[in-house]
């Protein structure tokens, strides 16, 4: 697959300004911007990086350039509700969607590992798609907890955050200039591990309708804290609550924002 | 001996309904708790997790929102906002192991002044309920 996505790479930047992919020297591994003439052997697809982030950097400084980008299905999903966050101009952006291996789907528990890139003006897909993959069964262990099970879980989770905001600097949907977490009238500056509730939870809130399941907080976290497991739970309830998938359309306006009658509510949900 | 537990509330209250409803409860005699800490916001929209959530942090045993009937809002649609919010929120309280019930968001309009001592009264009964929530957030320390 690395193969084909080179050739099509190479084809590609013969009319681009350039594809931001992932670039393997002796240096390491890291995010790179392929121009035409660059040697594309050291273009690679392992491992996984927040290349939309990087995508969204480039198009904001070089306000003409075309670029592309080697995308797999999650990072397509960020770039989904980056576009609708106008973080991402998908009219100067040619898509080269990959599906992730099979183990790689499973590592993640992703539900689509294969880029959706039906609705995308300019895009292409190479590879099979991955089926069959089982979700997070912790999610699923956590419904049946008692709120006095889940407390002590997340109390022992939480001390062990140090903090270093690794977890936001990660996520692809997470762009404000201003962040609440660094706002000391939401989070008292200087304790460690730091306050709960509020810390987490507002991280948590912001994911409403945003958070894609990349699991690159999850990832990025030195402490480990199963960060995707609450995200998954709320990913559910936006979803019941007002059918709301994030990463899924890109014509769906983001739906907290909407009123009543634009975005209706489908249950209680209390 | 120590006296029985008495919780504090947050009551975040919409200036166009809720605040004046509060108010119309007051002149109209009808007694509502005094548990009830009135933070007056221009809209239930206007209240943002960020501030449900330092309320908890402080030591809020519970917080209150209400605003407007849906319909009835001073700006058209500010509290479509929060009744899609709040839900979401308390859904997390829940997920955390903080009891979703110490949020709850109702609508009273200025002239429910009996409704608004009615939900307050039932409110600040089921935190007796409940109990502090320094059991359930550790105030004071990081986690």
């Amino acid at each position: 697959m690395i193969e084909e996505i080179r050739t099509q790479v190479a084809k590609q930047l013969q009319k681009l300004d350039g594809i931001v992919g992932l670039r393997q020297t002796n240096q390491g591994t890291g995010p790179f911007l392929f121009r035409d003439g660059d040697d594309l052997n050291q273009l690679v697809l392992e491992p996984r990086y927040p290349l939309p982030v990087v995508l969204s950097k480039l198009q904001k400084q070089f306000r003409d350039a075309n670029f592309g980008i080697v995308a797999r299905g999650c990072d397509v999903r960020a770039l989904v509700e980056m576009t609708k966050r106008l973080q991402i101009d998908s009219d100067r952006l040619y898509l080269i969607g990959f599906t992730c291996s099979a183990e790689q789907a499973k590592m993640c528990y992703c539900a689509d590992p294969f880029p959706a890139i039906e609705q995308w003006p300019k895009a292409e897909m190479i590879g099979e798609s991955v089926t069959g993959v089982q979700p997070n069964p912790l999610v699923e262990k956590f419904k049946t907890m008692s709120w006095e099970d889940r407390r002590t879980f997340w109390h022992q989770q939480f001390q062990k955050c140090i903090k270093c905001y690794g977890c936001r600097d990660i996520c692809p949907v997470c762009f404000c200039e201003a962040c609440s977490l660094e706002d000391p009238q939401w989070v008292e500056p200087g304790l460690l591990a730091p306050e709960f509730p509020t810390f987490h939870l507002i991280k948590a809130i912001h994911m409403t309708t945003r958070c894609v399941s990349c699991r690159q907080c999850e990832l990025a976290c030195p402490s480990e804290i199963p960060l995707t497991v609450l995200y998954d739970l709320i990913r559910e309830d936006v979803s019941n609550l007002i059918g709301y998938i994030p990463g899924a359309d890109l014509e769906a306006a983001p739906p907290l924002s909407l009123t009543l009658s634009d975005a209706p509510m489908k249950s209680d949900l209390v | 001996m120590s006296e029985p537990f008495e919780p504090k509330v947050i009551a975040f209250l919409c200036n166009w309904c809720s605040y004046a409803g509060a108010d119309n409860a007051g002149i109209s005699r009808i007694p509502s708790p005094a548990n009830i800490l009135p933070i007056r916001v221009m809209c239930s929209g206007r209240v943002s997790p960020e501030m449900i959530l330092r309320a908890f942090r402080s030591g809020a045993d519970g917080v209150l929102v209400l605003g407007c009937h849906i319909g009835d809002c001073h700006y058209i649609d500010g509290n479509h906002r929060t009744v899609k919010r709040i839900p979401l929120l308390r859904n997390l309280l829940g997920y955390v192991g903080i009891n979703p019930n110490r949020l709850y968001l109702d609508w009273v309009s200025s002239a429910e002044a009996p409704k608004f001592a009615k939900v307050t009264n039932e409110f600040v009964n089921t935190l007796r309920e409940l109990g502090p929530i320094s059991e359930e957030i550790k105030i004071g320390v990081g986690v």
